[in-house]
């Protein structure tokens, strides 16, 4: 007697069907597997706080096959890591536009954790909302929160729509105990420069500001740090960057957090009293060494 | 006005009993004439109470357990309710809906829904002992909570696929309904 329960519940079982062709498990850490996604022919995204090796990495594709994979490379902020397999392994993908939900629409997270069969968890959406930055710096271009559980194992999984199409990687570790999606933008923006460099370079500086009246004065400058480079000197106070007015520290993180390296910004401070304008390069943050 | 859900959970309903115990209370559910199964959790002392759906209460007899497997029969003279459907786990596929009929916390009744996460064995390094993890559960995305154990797991169309268990990391573990099936033929024969 088929309802429209039942029918609700093939459409589901179907979608992790899908969803599930391009979901493996990776194995990167000792005991419990992660879940990864085949994201690109020969790439897979998994998160990053579930890499904890480097090096005798395997993933088990979803015919039960376990293949070796290489780190690319890896960004905490934005708790991404990207592993290479051998092409033609699977099915890539499916994408969809995470930019389209709406708190309420129905949602699946997916995973796979070693050589059995997909697993899965169900909920709705719970919030959205534009860009963000997480606590560990990476700058998220969706907010996309749901009340799916991410069970053990499942980090690093896809979010997956009722029409199976894959809206970005759930991350266990962004926001506990909320579920925390990676939207696809972001994924894409991040594993292209993990591919092309092992890392996200982030912009830099070299010094410590504060906000004042007027902007933000400078209370320390980091010695050979492009501040220091620049020219600019404690006590200088910054009233814009880059032609916007800046009043709040945050506005500086968010202009340093895109692709910015390499970039010349133009700086309004005004120094004992006067005006002046001085060209500053932006530099690379020094990546702490693990 | 009737939901598909409600459809769905009035085919179980009739047949979850709620199954006391000094002043502890778990689920049961009907398997055929006058006999119930629950948790061997639940059903520690000899004698029970089972209070019907009706509000009736009929005593109650443990016929036999597995500790183990954490499965008890019991005997519930006069009883008089119908038997549950089954489906046998192995057919579901993870994503399909799912519903517990139990008495979550005391609360009679109380249906949850959710999804299948799984069939089988649990992976490494989930909180549970080995020899348990090892075992097949049928994994589901629900909610449970003391109360729903020994109660029905069905899905879509009310047929039970498992005996709500336990809770491990935020997962609801129930025990197939096929392994209740092999214990009670094992100990029939």
């Amino acid at each position: 007697m088929p309802s429209t329960l039942s029918s609700f519940s093939d459409q589901l079982a179907d979608a992790v069907e899908r969803g599930a062709k391009s979901v493996v498990s990776v194995h990167a850490r000792p005991r419990l597997p992660s879940t990864g996604v085949h994201w690109r022919d020969g790439v897979i995204v998994t998160t990053e706080a579930t890499v904890q090796r480097d090096e005798n990495i395997t993933v088990t594709l979803p015919d039960g096959r376990r293949i070796p994979a290489q780190l690319k490379g890896r960004d905490p902020g934005t708790d991404l890591a990207v592993l290479s397999i051998a092409a033609g392994q699977l099915p890539v993908a499916t994408l969809g536009d995470p930019a389209a939900l709406r708190p309420g629409h129905v949602v699946l997270a997916l995973g796979r954790t070693g050589d059995s069969g997909p697993r899965a968890a169900f909920g709705a959406v719970s919030a959205t909302g534009g860009k963000w930055r997480s606590w560990k710096g990476g700058e998220i271009d969706l907010w996309i929160q749901s009340d799916l559980t991410i069970y053990p194992g499942l980090g690093g999984g896809p979010l997956v729509a009722a029409d199976a199409t894959i809206l970005g990687i759930n991350s266990g570790g962004l926001s506990r105990p909320l579920a925390t999606t990676i939207p696809v933008s972001t994924v894409e923006r991040v594993i292209t420069q993990l591919l092309a460099k092992g890392y996200v370079a982030r912009g830099w500086l070299g010094a410590a500001m504060q906000p004042v009246r007027g902007g933000l004065v400078i209370l320390s400058v980091e010695e050979g740090g492009p501040a220091a480079l620049a020219g600019l000197m404690v006590g200088d106070v910054i009233g814009s960057l880059d032609g916007h007015a800046i009043e709040h520290p945050d506005q500086v993180l968010d202009l340093l957090g895109g692709d910015v390296v390499g970039r010349t910004l133009k700086v309004e401070l005004v120094r004992g009293g006067k005006q002046q304008r001085v060209d500053l390069l932006v530099g690379e943050r020094p990546r702490r060494a693990k | 006005m009737s939901t598909p859900a409600d459809e769905a959970a009035a085919w179980v309903k009739d047949c979850v009993v709620e199954v006391h115990q000094g002043g502890g209370v778990g689920s049961g559910l009907t398997w055929a004439f006058d006999v119930v199964v629950t948790n061997a959790h639940v059903a520690r002392a000899g004698r029970l109470d089972v209070r019907l759906p009706n509000g009736q209460v009929r005593e109650a007899f443990v016929r036999f357990a597995d500790r183990e497997r954490d499965i008890a029969v019991l005997d519930v003279p006069r009883l008089g309710l119908p038997a549950v459907r089954r489906r046998d786990p192995a057919e579901l596929r993870p994503g399909e809906v799912l519903f517990a009929i139990g008495h979550p916390l005391g609360v009679r009744h109380a249906m949850s829904s959710g999804i299948l996460h799984a069939v089988g064995p649990l992976p490494d390094g989930y909180p549970i002992p080995p020899r348990l993890r090892r075992l097949p559960w049928v994994q589901a995305d629900l909610r449970l909570a003391p109360g729903n154990s020994g109660g029905p797991i069905a899905d879509a169309e009310g047929r039970v696929v498992g005996m709500s268990t336990m809770i491990v990391g935020g997962l609801a573990l129930a025990v197939p309904i096929t392994a209740v099936e092999a214990l009670v033929r094992a100990r029939a024969a």
